[in-house]
């Protein structure tokens, strides 16, 4: 439920704006989205050296190493930053009434330092705060069936 | 934070160039002209300055996003022979670092006259603070933020300024000192594009965009250009300003770990600039108290906060402080700080308005200059938090 004097939460993701292209991304990437797709947070795990990363790049920034797995993480964690988007800078946001908007970055509870950027759902976002727990969640956007986006609710 | 990183002591440019001309066309919403008129409008008000013929430029250093291209500069301006171009690259990262590398080309004797410029339609033409229709993206940092709507500079920037709120206890009202400041010093500027001063109360209540940043956080996006030459301290003593000899004394640039995305960091309350002040005063032996003022990439205006601590003017977490009531930061303040109006309040052409802002408070021409004191030395820097760079610019 809504606060008085809050604004409406997000209920899922944003609709009309860019998403990844899966035929065409490089091979250090795919994991990410095709575990999304099974509805499974995949994040990337070094072979060699067990350190997790994200983004996703070609070699381990630690060891060096250019194995890796595509490792299912619990998908806990909690708000590290945020932003309250009350201005359009997307045609698609503006003609689809979409604000406001929140974007996270989630602090994961695999690894200090090992974030990634979502919305959070179901918060008004006057109640979104820095430590918040949270749980990753799996929606598709509207309009298209090709990409899942990871998102994430109060845990 | 990081162990290994050993501060650089050499400083091999040390005084070697001295900025002798400074120019730019009018700001404009709308220009009504090409780029490269713009840049070779900017270039040659900057060679007028210094008394040179655009012909006798030999160096060029562009913003590897300026879409002027060496080969046509040297057709319009006549350049007889081009010794020395390159570009710098990341977009305002490159704000600063080119005067560092034109003042590097001329202390390498690669060019007599070696310019560095941008010129763009920022505003008619292809805005940064907008994002364009629907598309498929093909992997890279924008498929980790754009599907969920982390889509312009204010975004990513938002959650620097939220993190070093939650980390240094700053308000909304300490940027708005800032901004109240900066429109304070543009409103004696007839460059600048905005000169309406407001208060504090009306920073407040501006629209919120991306909460944490109010509209009047955010720079300007205008059409505009700007340019400098740079040549040896010896030629300068023989050209227009030879009375008022403008040194490079330092230069410095640094990334830190972690910079793709920029919401990767190891710490987003801390500004990857601290890298870059490291090395910029164990290169040029000096230290914040040396400095007279204060010119920062004010693409957003929580960043003077970052950058004051981040240099060392204030100790980590308190500039909030040093910038309430904004009397510290005011041209006739303890650190005048972008007396211009900058990126905010006079013009956004990308950070190359702040080391022509140093280059005029070191001549006495400033439009805010400060009248308590000389300034014999001003830091301008850089931050946008995948690169940074900093120069520091004294009196010859």
């Amino acid at each position: 439920m809504t606060e008085p004097g809050h604004t409406r939460p997000m209920t899922g993701p944003l609709e009309g704006i860019p998403l990844p292209d899966l035929e065409a991304l490089p091979d250090y990437e795919e994991g990410f989205w095709q575990g999304a797709l099974s509805h499974v947070l995949r994040i990337q795990q070094c072979a060699e050296c067990l350190v997790f990363r994200h983004l996703p790049t070609p070699m381990c920034p630690h060891c060096h190493s250019t194995s890796y797995s595509w490792t299912a993480v619990s998908g806990q964690g909690e708000v590290y930053s945020f932003v309250v988007v009350r201005h359009p800078v997307h045609l698609a946001i503006r003609e689809k009434n979409q604000l406001p908007y929140n974007i996270a970055v989630i602090q994961l509870e695999e690894q200090d330092g090992l974030r990634i950027c979502t919305n959070v759902l179901n918060v008004a976002p006057e109640e979104i705060f820095i430590g918040m727990p949270v749980q990753v969640t799996f929606m598709v956007p509207a309009g298209q069936q090709e990409v899942v986006l990871p998102l994430f609710v109060p845990a | 934070m990081t162990t290994n990183i050993t501060a650089v002591d050499t400083n091999g440019i040390k005084d070697k160039a001295a900025i002798v001309g400074i120019g730019e066309t009018e700001f404009s919403w709308n220009s009504g002209r090409s780029e490269i008129q713009l840049a070779c409008e900017a270039i040659k008000a900057a060679c007028d300055d210094a008394g040179i013929s655009p012909q006798d430029v030999d160096g060029l250093v562009r913003y590897e996003m300026d879409s002027n291209q060496e080969t046509l500069l040297v057709q319009s301006l006549g350049i007889k022979n081009l010794r020395h171009w390159e570009c710098v690259a990341y977009g305002g990262g490159a704000g600063n670092a080119v005067v560092g590398h034109a003042a590097a080309a001329v202390a390498a004797g690669f060019g007599n006259y070696v310019v560095c410029f941008r010129a763009a339609n920022l505003r008619s033409g292809v805005r940064l603070g907008q994002a364009g229709g629907p598309e498929r993206i093909t992997g890279g940092q924008r498929a980790f933020a754009e599907p969920w709507g982390n889509l312009a500079p204010g975004h990513q920037f938002g959650m620097f300024v939220r993190r070093y709120m939650h980390a240094s206890g700053a308000t909304s009202r300490h940027f708005g000192w800032v901004a109240v400041t900066l429109r304070e010093h543009a409103s004696r500027n007839p460059r600048a594009l905005r000169r309406e001063p407001f208060t504090i109360d009306e920073h407040q209540n501006s629209r919120m965009v991306a909460e944490p940043l109010h509209v009047l956080d955010f720079c300007q996006e205008n059409d505009g250009a700007a340019a400098m030459v740079l040549t040896t301290p010896e030629r300068a003593r023989n050209l227009r300003h030879s009375d008022q000899i403008v040194l490079v004394e330092a230069a410095a640039q640094g990334s830190g770990p972690q910079n793709e995305g920029i919401i990767y960091r190891p710490d987003l309350a801390v500004a990857e600039s601290t890298n870059t002040s490291r090395d910029l005063w164990a290169r040029a032996r000096l230290g914040p108290e040396d400095i007279d003022a204060f010119m920062f990439y004010d693409h957003f205006t929580p960043f003077c906060l970052l950058n004051l601590e981040a240099y060392g003017f204030v100790p980590i977490g308190e500039a909030k402080d040093f910038v309430e009531g904004g009397q510290n930061i005011r041209f006739d303040g303890l650190l005048p700080t972008n007396t211009h109006g900058g990126n905010h309040s006079e013009a956004y052409i990308h950070g190359l308005t702040h080391p022509q802002e140093a280059v005029r408070l070191i001549r006495g021409t400033s439009t805010a200059q400060p009248p308590h004191k000389t300034i014999n030395r001003v830091l301008s820097c850089s931050s946008v938090a995948q690169l940074s760079a900093a120069v520091i610019i004294r009196r010859g």
